[in-house]
């Protein structure tokens, strides 16, 4: 049921998408059992559990519940070994849980195929990763165009999408630019823009600061500020507070679990 | 995705190693250029020379002393060291009443010591012996030679030797024992009856047997001396040239003087132009196979090479999979951006291969001093081939690729 939804979503892009997005989220939730508290969340995790089996099992999530609300914008911090990239990479649907939901938009990633993730990580969701993760043989517009051709855009609208992003984030003039060509600062620019290109549900950022200077670091922050300010939803998983509290709220993990929620009373 | 990116991706990623990629596709360069070299080669030699024997002799049959023309012994002019001149006038008559027989060309080789034209004389080891009927229809000028008169014919080759040419009514003078006047009544393309072999003919100089050629052997069916010949030419009336053939087979085997003469370990061999024609067409297949069959072994290495360094590819840019896969890309799409590229890497080397190909072939085609012919089929074949052994090659590799995991994939360095 939820397959043919996200099939169809998968032809849709553009302005049009997020309208279609709500209404499909909306009869999901009509149809579906777990989703029938309906509430404003885009992502939301019910009791989930991750465990790995590295020669005896390894509980990297023990019973997390998590409920990002559209147009949050949350920190998840916590020490190395937290289990916070486990948390990450089930909501960037790279992974799935051994037990629990985990609904990204109304869809719950953990009754979808790998291609069905792929797409659901194609078009719901924007990663930005500590190391840039740029494609090393393509140039500043044509990182940014790149899950346009996995999502099916026309080369035109890839284009125009593109170059709007990358004006937006302050690199208009390096568009013809390599990676290796930009400075650490330019290149999060690039992956944040390319995180945006499909307008995603709920952008990822994993250390986004973690390999820039303090100075670059905080034009970065400053950037996702701003992507905030235009409605969309963050997740930042940090293990560096001054960091955390550019978020309105701080979810705190430890050991496979989730600790206190702490809001940043008046931070942006 | 759209299949004209991951093409573009994929040329991205073998131009990110030219050096790499290009030694990557030499094995496949090499057969293919191998293959098509022959093929062209053959295809070449086979319309030049069996192009010839189509259409001006087809209804010709030969009977030569010896083992004939390739099928194993000797070339075909009469150097094979089993011919001799055993075939008599008495055959030549006998074979001329033959039922469907139009004409009956003899053929010697009168030698002689020198030939010269005014002043200049050049080297020519023999004149050949023959009838009128061999230049009937081959005359560029002039006319054939008269029996039992001093008159050559020359062709065009013997005529643009000398400095000043030969024309019709120049005189040249020919010592065998002693030197005579022969006067040239005509020139022509090249008589009937000599099996030319490749290329262009040489000089040749026609006089008529009568009275030059006077190699004789007594023949045991009339007692008497008579000239006899190494190689008889058969023209075969329309559609009768496979009964001719039987008829004068089953005469040279039962009561002919050649058979004879020639004894115990003697052989005439009678054939006709389709059968020399499928010979020629026999040993050049025999050629194409065993070089097609190293081609063929050349590209199985160059798939080797290429899924070999697809696979290093693969494990080299593991990240970028797992980039790719972060941002929306199937399990399907990366498989098939791997397939696309080393199936880039088997075109290339079919487009790099095929010119190389044709050009050795073209440079054979020169040396062999034979018209020079593009197979088709065989530069189609290449093509699909290159693109087959890509696909095939890349399909472990980027099964592979497909397969990674992208969590370990994107912590991968």
């Amino acid at each position: 049921m939820t397959h043919k939804y996200l099939n169809f979503l998968n032809m849709l892009d553009g302005d049009g998408l997020w309208y279609y997005r709500t209404l499909i989220r909306l009869q999901l939730q009509e149809l579906s059992m777990e989703s029938a508290t309906a509430d404003d969340s885009i992502v939301r995790l019910t009791d989930v559990e991750k465990e790995y089996s590295l020669g005896g099992t390894v509980t990297a999530l023990d019973g997390v519940g998590l409920s990002l609300s559209e147009g949050s914008y949350t920190a998840v911090m916590g020490p190395s070994g937290s289990g916070k990239s486990t948390l990450l990479n089930l909501i960037g649907a790279l992974d799935t849980p051994t037990a629990g939901q985990v609904s990204i938009d109304g869809t719950d990633i953990a009754g979808l195929s790998e291609t069905e993730r792929a797409k659901v990580r194609g078009t719901m969701i924007g990663f930005v990763f500590q190391t840039f993760n740029l494609m090393p043989r393509l140039n500043a517009r044509e990182n940014v165009e790149l899950p346009l051709v996995f999502a099916g855009w026309d080369t035109n609208r890839r284009t125009e999408r593109a170059e709007s992003l990358l004006d937006r984030v302050g690199l208009g003039n390096r568009m013809d630019h390599m990676p290796q060509e930009l400075s650490g600062g330019q290149r999060q620019r690039v992956a944040i823009a390319r995180a945006l290109a499909t307008d995603p549900a709920i952008v990822l950022a994993d250390e986004p600061t973690g390999n820039v200077d303090t100075e670059t670091g905080d034009e970065i922050m400053s950037l996702l500020a701003d992507t905030h300010d235009r409605g969309n939803t963050i997740l930042l998983v940090t293990h560096e507070r001054r960091i955390a509290e550019h978020a309105d709220s701080i979810v705190h993990v430890r050991d496979g679990r989730r600790e206190d929620t702490e809001m940043i009373g008046g931070a942006r | 995705m759209d299949w004209r990116e991951g093409v573009r991706i994929a040329v991205r990623a073998i131009a990110g190693h030219r050096l790499r990629s290009a030694l990557t596709i030499a094995g496949i360069v090499i057969g293919i250029a191998t293959v098509v070299a022959f093929a062209s080669f053959g295809a070449s030699v086979q319309t030049d020379v069996v192009g010839e024997f189509q259409d001006t002799s087809a209804s010709e049959v030969y009977v030569i002393s010896g083992s004939g023309v390739f099928s194993g012994a000797g070339p075909p002019d009469g150097g094979g060291t089993l011919t001799a001149p055993v075939i008599t006038t008495h055959d030549v008559d006998r074979i001329d009443r033959v039922e469907g027989v139009q004409a009956v060309i003899p053929r010697g080789t009168v030698p002689i010591a020198s030939l010269a034209y005014g002043n200049e004389t050049v080297s020519q080891v023999g004149l050949t012996a023959t009838t009128p009927n061999a230049l009937e229809d081959a005359m560029i000028e002039g006319r054939p030679f008269e029996m039992g008169t001093n008159e050559i014919v020359i062709n065009e080759a013997a005529a643009g030797q000398f400095e000043e040419n030969v024309t019709v009514g120049s005189t040249i003078e020919i010592t065998r024992q002693e030197a005579t006047s022969f006067t040239v009544v005509g020139i022509t393309s090249g008589a009937r009856g000599g099996l030319s072999g490749f290329g262009p003919a040489g000089p040749e100089f026609y006089v008529p047997v009568d009275p030059h050629y006077q190699t004789a052997q007594r023949s045991p069916s009339v007692g008497v001396d008579q000239r006899a010949y190494a190689q008889v030419t058969v023209v075969a009336e329309a559609g009768q040239v496979r009964g001719v053939n039987d008829r004068i087979g089953t005469y040279i085997n039962t009561e002919s003087d050649a058979t004879r003469l020639a004894g115990e370990n003697g052989n005439i061999t009678v054939q006709s132009t389709e059968d020399v024609v499928g010979g020629i067409e026999d040993v050049l297949e025999d050629i194409t196979r065993l070089v097609t069959g190293i081609g063929v072994l050349a590209l199985l290495v160059g798939a080797f090479g290429i899924a070999n360094i697809m696979l290093v590819s693969v494990t080299e840019r593991t990240k970028e999979i797992g980039i790719m896969k972060s941002i929306g890309a199937t399990n399907r799409e990366i498989l098939s951006l791997f397939i696309s590229e080393s199936a880039l890497l088997g075109i290339a080397g079919a487009v790099i291969g095929i010119p190389l190909g044709l050009a050795v072939g073209y440079g054979g085609a020169v040396y062999a001093d034979v018209g020079f012919a593009i197979p088709v089929d065989w530069v189609a074949l290449a093509l699909v081939m290159g693109i087959v052994i890509g696909v095939v090659a890349g399909v472990y590799p980027a099964w592979r690729a497909a397969r990674v995991d992208p969590i370990e994939a994107l912590r991968y360095e």
